[in-house]
């Protein structure tokens, strides 16, 4: 009823060409300034702005309010039924700028849409609506690139840029300072140990697959012991338990020792098989270093409950122990009962530092640049959130909100 | 005494408590150095010295000539007739004739060469270095099994090279045999020469792993003299130096010495074996260090070579930088440390090509000596870089073991730290002797005590003390005989005490306080503080004591940690001391202006010249 | 104590010479005593044991060191062909046989039961020794080498590099002052040795490298051009070994320093003539210092007693040259020595010399800073 009665009014307010407000009663609010709908530039096509004009009667601190909110409604024909879209309350910025914007989103790519708003005064009574013009249809459009990812485009490009420029240097021959690590330093230190023991060194691949990443990081491990123990003339054994890496490991050593110069000192049968099962093999490890007492351990990729039975044995027979592996839980039993530890980030870095190679040295130095950008976005969330609960300062709630909103979410 | 050339009194027991008079005499490539101790008031001292051109080579060629000759001249000089009508030391000593003990040291002919071999380049040969170098050897190569040389690189190097002697190490008790016996495969083909012609046959030691004797002595031949000895790394967590270090001057005595011209008659004359010069050098500065439980450093600066000496914690270690010194070596000081960094302690402006002739002048003609100041002070500033590249060797060299098993805990996580560190710590460094011309003939003390402070950086509170005539050779010999003799007059008549090194480590903005001092003392009573980047000298006379109390800055540390305070005895000597806010480590300004104008302050706080003589 | 010795070199018209030529370890000599020798005659030659191969057979047969021997199908002493089959494994009931084949050519020198190893032994390499300096063999040192003798003229550098070369003497300036630059280096140089006057320039050298001059003497030379004649900056004073197309003598020292007059004349007296150079230097222990060697033709006569070298006693009168700055390359006459010590410029105390020279300038240096000249 009161649509039609509503309806009818504006088409009189148009016919006359006379302003709507003074026509309707005096309890109502006047209706809003203007409506305006855009189609959201930089998206997929599925989402409009409409932009209210807020009514002449609405100002702040007034009690009572001159509007208490404005309703939408939209059709998909102008002149057609228009439905409720949504409610909304004009807030500070509304007032500040005098419109109210809101977007409307999951909406049909290339499809009209026409808009009607109509101000509501605190007991209910509604304005004249004003409305989008029929040939001012939105229709979304899409584009090519999406705006909300912006923040993404810009941390990818910052990461990616240094991985590149960090490439460039190295290969022009700057020097990438790399943090000396402990435990891959010790590998010249824990061979040379063996080799004036007479002793082996026990080279232990972990118990993954190849599929695991843990798994490959530890045999570039393995090509420098390899080729440190081809150049010694130290003996080397690496039993595996998985028969992809069994072969893996055999060309990696192979190939080390003809990069050591020594090709005639491998031999094939010191990289071998033992057995899929989990604990079959640590026994086999655990009898193994107990009867042939290596002087050396290297223990490098996927660890889980045997890691300290490993390194344990290992610590009884007095051998130096490297070990290397990114599980977070394995890691205090390695370090405390090892000589060497390299930890997560360390091991996988490991075949940038034994390597030399200006490529991956820079991607090792861009990937620095990544890390330092979210170590500083999670120091500075965590700041503003902390400021902003604890202050009202409204600087705090915006930051926090378009870090966690805009600059988070561009993911 | 008449027979006692045909039976050597090496083993002459001697009362020591009956020793008045002592003659030592050390011969040098080119002098033959001799001095005389006697008991004066209780006390021994060294009273008066002599020395003569060495006499090794052709015409005399006969060591004893040149001992006759500087010992004759002691005897001049102290009234006392030292040498008998056959040309024998008078023994024992009365009232105005003869000595009770005579002892010599020996670095004539290059002194002792050796070669030595080992495992692992890091571990058993660097073991086996540290055995030869000790015994006061020059190291010409070291063989390991990754030295990065193919088997036939070796041999051929093994075949150039004439050392006096080769010691083989390797593996521990038990350890590796085939390694060893592999290194000696290497050795015994090449069939090295002796130096010294082939009359002899070449000594071999092997000290390594005791499974492998018996191979070893298969492998080689009759053409060599193997001597086998204790292991010198039993396990890897311990070294044994002694018993290789005691073969090497057995070996040095029966055929290297045997074989130099005169050295059986100078052999049968001593009441101690002869020992090589720095051997003897090395023993009074662990003497030394060991008596009075400081940590040393000791420097010796020749002509081609630079010797360091440390000891840090009982520990003793030597280096011998075989390219750097200031005559025969000074182009390779310059080539190494390259002109600029030597130019950053000149403080004015030279021409680059006129001193690069100059420097290789020096080379072709090393017996000149600086004439002008300017020239005195490039050279000093050259000694700065090679002290410096030799104290930078020498830490490299002197580290602790590597190859041992580390204990750790949860709490290493992040700090593990690998084996092998250098156990040199200017922090802990209570004692730096200098010797050596360029360091014991500047004109100026202060030169001396700067040459030393900006070369070896000492942190902390630091003695800086100088050989006073080189002495340092017959007391290490003396030692061994009578130790108690040897520390007093290392004490009253060895080393000129230059002062103290006050010099706390960190950095920090010039201008800035370094820090804060109060020195009393008999003759000295006072506060001050010290800005970052200055230098000041107090003085402080040879044989005085103060107390001084030392304040450093919150991000300085003198010894105690950053912003602790420390107070110690400070020992004056005839520079005084000195309170050095130049922080550590010692950055020159990278300008050239800002660096010469720094290098003139500090030249003019110390009094090291008259720099406006220049201008 | 009027005097002092100074170390000074060697630069005599007139000496019998004799020099030994050893071959590094013992061969053939094909010289016997009495024979003449041009300076290019090959006068011994041996071979040189060769480059040693060591083979890991037992890694190689995957089996213990001890069995090495056992299927070794060689013995010591045995010769082999690079891939001859050195030795065997036994196989499972003689079948799945793996073998192992050299890797060098040569002789089996050792099968170590120890290492598993054994060592190939290479070719021999031919090693020949010429006369150097031409003249008569006068000794012959069985299996070793000979000892040649002619009278020379011997002249002494103080700095060279390079090894041993000969070539026709070619006076490139007149006088020894004269800088040796390179527009004086004409093409009919080639192969000759060029005697320069004072500095030699960097230019001139590369020019004499560039026609295949055998080699250069001259006064000084600069620092900076000798490093980059090397490519490296010179830092131990032992060479002779480098191969930069040329031999380099120089008889003085560095930078802007002429000729001693006496080196100059007597090389011109030889303008012409064969002479042998070696650049060898080595300042150490043991010192050796470049030379020039110019053997006289037969029969010359030795000249009237001016056999003095550059050293001798220091007396007043006695001319001298300093060597060291601020007067460097300074010529005079000593004019007085005072005996007591003096203070010098530096501050150091030093015993020290008056120098008047040719110009009547007086300069006092210390008495380490001079050597004594020859007229």
């Amino acid at each position: 009823m009161v649509e039609r009665r509503l309806g009818i009014l504006l088409t009189a307010v148009v016919l006359t060409g006379l302003p709507a407000g003074k026509l309707v009663a005096a309890d109502a609010p006047r209706p809003p300034s203007h409506v305006r709908a855009e189609d959201r530039g930089w998206d997929g096509g599925d989402a409009v702005d409409v932009i209210v004009g807020i009514s002449p009667d609405d100002k702040p601190d007034t009690d009572p309010p001159g509007v208490a909110h404005y309703v939408v409604r939209w059709s998909g024909e102008y002149g057609g039924v228009y439905e409720h879209a949504e409610t909304v309350v004009a807030d500070k910025n509304a007032y500040r700028s005098g419109e109210v914007r809101l977007t409307f989103e999951q909406l049909e790519l290339g499809e009209p849409y026409f808009f009607r708003v109509r101000a509501v005064g605190p007991d209910g009574s509604e304005s004249l609506h004003v409305e989008t013009a029929r040939e001012a249809a939105v229709r979304p459009v899409a584009q090519a690139f999406s705006g909300r990812r912006a923040w993404l485009v810009l941390i990818t490009l910052i990461i990616c840029g240094s991985v590149v420029y960090f490439i460039l240097m190295a290969r022009r021959g700057k020097p990438l300072q790399i943090r000396k690590i402990a435990g891959l330093e010790a590998v010249d230190e824990a061979v040379g140990r063996a080799t004036e023991m007479g002793r082996p060194c026990l080279f232990v691949p972990g118990i993954l697959d190849m599929n695991e990443i843990q798994t490959i990081a530890g045999l570039t491990v393995l090509s420098r012991v390899a080729q440190v123990a081809a150049e010694y003339g130290a003996h080397i054994e690496v039993p595996t338990s998985k028969s992809l890496v069994m072969t893996t490991a055999s060309e990696t050593v192979e190939s080390a020792f003809l990069a050591a110069g020594r090709p005639e000192s491998f031999n094939e049968d010191d990289v071998y098989y033992v057995t899929d099962e989990q604990f079959g093999y640590v026994a086999y490890l655990s009898g193994m270093m107990v009867r042939e007492k290596p002087a050396a351990c290297f223990y490098m990729g996927a660890f889980f409950a045997e890691s300290l039975i490993l390194a344990e044995t290992g610590n009884s027979i007095g051998a130096i122990q490297v070990a290397g592996t990114a599980m977070p839980s394995q890691l205090p039993f390695f370090v405390a009962a090892c000589d060497y530890t390299l930890i997560g980030e360390e091991f996988f870095a490991a075949s940038a530092y034994l390597s030399g190679d200006p490529d991956q040295l820079g991607s090792l130095k861009g990937q620095d640049v990544g890390k330092v950008i979210v170590a500083v976005l999670v120091i500075v969330g965590c700041l503003l959130d902390t400021l902003n609960s604890m202050t009202s300062i409204e600087f705090f709630e915006t930051a926090t909100t378009f870090l966690r909103d805009t600059i988070l979410k561009s993911g | 005494m008449a027979d006692s050339s045909s039976t050597p009194a090496v083993h002459t027991p001697v009362d020591l408590d009956r020793i008045n008079v002592i003659l030592a005499t050390d011969c040098g490539s080119t002098t033959t150095k001799a001095i005389l101790i006697e008991k004066v008031d209780g006390e021994y001292r060294q009273t008066f010295r002599g020395e003569a051109p060495t006499t090794v080579e052709e015409p005399a060629a006969d060591v004893t000539m040149g001992v006759v000759n500087s010992v004759t001249e002691v005897g001049e000089l102290a009234g006392r007739r030292l040498i008998d009508d056959d040309g024998q030391v008078i023994r024992p000593a009365t009232e105005t004739e003869g000595c009770d003990l005579y002892i010599s040291t020996s670095s004539a002919g290059g002194g002792l060469q050796m070669m030595v071999a080992g495992v692992v380049r890091e571990m058993t040969a660097a073991s086996a270095k540290r055995a030869a170098l000790g015994a006061g050897a020059i190291v010409m190569d070291t063989i390991a099994t990754n030295d990065k040389r193919l088997p036939h690189e070796q041999i051929q190097r093994i075949r150039e090279l004439r050392p006096d002697m080769i010691l083989i190490s390797g593996g521990t008790d038990g350890g590796t045999t085939t390694h060893v016996v592999q290194i000696a495969e290497l050795v015994a083909p090449a069939k090295p020469q002796p130096r010294f012609g082939g009359e002899y046959r070449m000594p071999v030691i092997f000290a390594g792993n005791v499974d492998a004797r018996e191979p070893i002595e298969a492998t080689f031949d009759e053409s060599v003299e193997l001597s086998l000895v204790d292991n010198l790394r039993p396990t890897m967590e311990r070294e044994n130096l002694g018993p290789a270090r005691d073969m090497i001057h057995d070996l040095f005595l029966e055929h290297v010495m045997a074989h130099a011209p005169g050295y059986d008659k100078l052999m049968s004359w001593t009441n101690a074996p002869i020992m090589p010069t720095p051997g003897a050098v090395g023993n009074i500065l662990q003497q030394i260090a060991t008596q009075r439980n400081v940590n040393a450093v000791g420097v010796d600066i020749g002509g081609a070579t630079t010797d360091v000496f440390s000891v840090f914690d009982g520990t003793f270690n030597r280096t011998v930088s075989a390219n750097l010194g200031m005559s025969y070596s000074i182009s390779n000081v310059c080539a190494e440390a390259t002109l600029p960094r030597i130019l950053r302690w000149v403080p004015f402006e030279m021409d680059e090509r006129e001193l690069r002739n100059r420097v290789k002048n020096k080379m072709i003609r090393p017996t000149t000596i600086p004439q002008t100041l300017e020239s005195l002070l490039f050279e000093q500033a050259v000694a700065r870089e090679a002290l410096r590249l030799a104290y930078v060797q020498h830490k490299e060299f002197a580290t602790t073991l590597k190859g041992v098993q580390q204990q750790r805990t949860i709490g290493d996580t992040f700090s593990q730290e690998i084996g092998g560190q250098t156990i040199v710590d200017n922090m802990a460094l209570d004692l730096l002797v200098a010797s050596g011309g360029v360091l014991s003939h500047a004109p100026r003390m202060q030169q001396t005590a700067a040459m030393l402070v900006d070369a070896f950086q000492p942190e902390g509170i630091t003695t800086l003390a100088k050989d006073s005539i080189f002495m340092m050779p017959h007391l290490g010999v003396l030692a061994q005989v009578h130790a108690e003799a040897a520390v007093q007059v290392f004490e009253r008549d060895c080393l000129i005490y230059l002062g103290t090194c006050v010099a706390p480590k960190g950095a920090g903005k010039p201008g800035k306080t370094c820090f804060g001092f109060q020195v009393s003392g008999t003759s000295i009573d006072t506060t001050g503080e010290i800005s970052v980047g200055e230098l000041r000298l107090l003085p402080l006379a040879d044989g005085e004591t103060a107390e001084a109390t030392i304040e450093p800055a919150r991000n300085f540390d003198i010894g105690a940690g950053a912003g602790k305070t420390v107070t110690r005895t400070v020992r004056g000597g005839t520079v005084g001391l000195l309170l050095d806010g130049r922080g550590r480590p010692l950055d020159l300004p990278e300008d050239r202006t800002a660096c010469r104008q720094a290098v003139t302050d500090w030249s003019n706080a110390l009094g090291l010249a008259d720099l406006a003589r220049l201008n | 104590m009027a005097q002092a010795y100074t170390p000074g070199l060697k630069v005599t018209p007139h000496t019998q010479h004799r020099v030994r030529r050893i071959l590094p370890i013992s061969g053939t000599v094909l010289k016997s005593v009495g024979d003449r020798v041009r300076a290019s005659d090959v006068v011994a030659e041996t071979f040189m044991p060769g480059n040693i191969t060591p083979m890991n057979v037992a890694n190689m047969l995957s089996m213990p060191p001890a069995d090495v021997p056992e299927c070794m199908l060689l013995a010591e002493g045995d010769t082999v062909e690079d891939g001859t089959i050195l030795a065997q494994t036994k196989g499972i009931f003689g079948m799945f046989k793996s073998t192992c084949a050299s890797r060098a050519a040569g002789t089996v020198e050792t099968i170590s039961n120890v290492t598993g190893q054994v060592i190939i032994r290479g070719t021999p390499l031919p090693v020949q020794v010429t006369a150097y300096v031409s003249g008569e063999v006068v000794e012959v040192i069985e299996g070793e080498g000979v000892t040649v003798e002619s009278d020379v003229c011997f002249i002494q550098g103080i700095f060279g590099i390079g090894g041993e070369t000969m070539g026709p003497i070619a006076m490139a300036c007149e006088n020894p002052e004269q800088e040796l630059s390179a527009d004086r280096i004409s093409d009919e140089m080639a192969g000759a040795v060029i005697v320069g006057g004072g500095r030699v320039t960097g230019d001139a050298v590369r020019r004499a490298i560039q026609i295949g001059a055998a080699a250069i003497v001259s006064g000084g030379l600069d620092d900076a051009d000798l490093r980059d004649i090397l490519g490296f900056d010179l830092g131990v004073a032992i060479t002779g070994s480098e191969r930069i197309g040329l031999t380099l003598v120089v008889t003085e020292g560095f930078g802007e320093i002429a000729m001693a007059e006496r080196t100059h004349r007597l090389l011109a007296s030889h303008d012409g003539r064969e002479a042998s150079v070696n650049g060898t230097t080595q300042i150490r222990a043991g010192v050796m210092r470049p030379e020039i060697v110019i053997p006289l033709p037969e029969g010359s006569t030795p000249p009237e007693s001016d056999n003095r070298a550059t050293e001798g006693l220091l007396e007043t009168s006695t001319p001298v040259r300093v060597i060291r700055d601020p007067y460097f390359g300074l010529i005079g006459r000593v004019a007085d020595l005072p005996a007591e010590p003096q203070a010098l410029g530096s501050e150091s105390r030093a015993r020290v010399l008056t120098v008047t020279s040719a110009d009547g300038e007086t300069v006092v240096v210390p008495r380490a800073n001079i050597e004594i000249i020859s007229e």
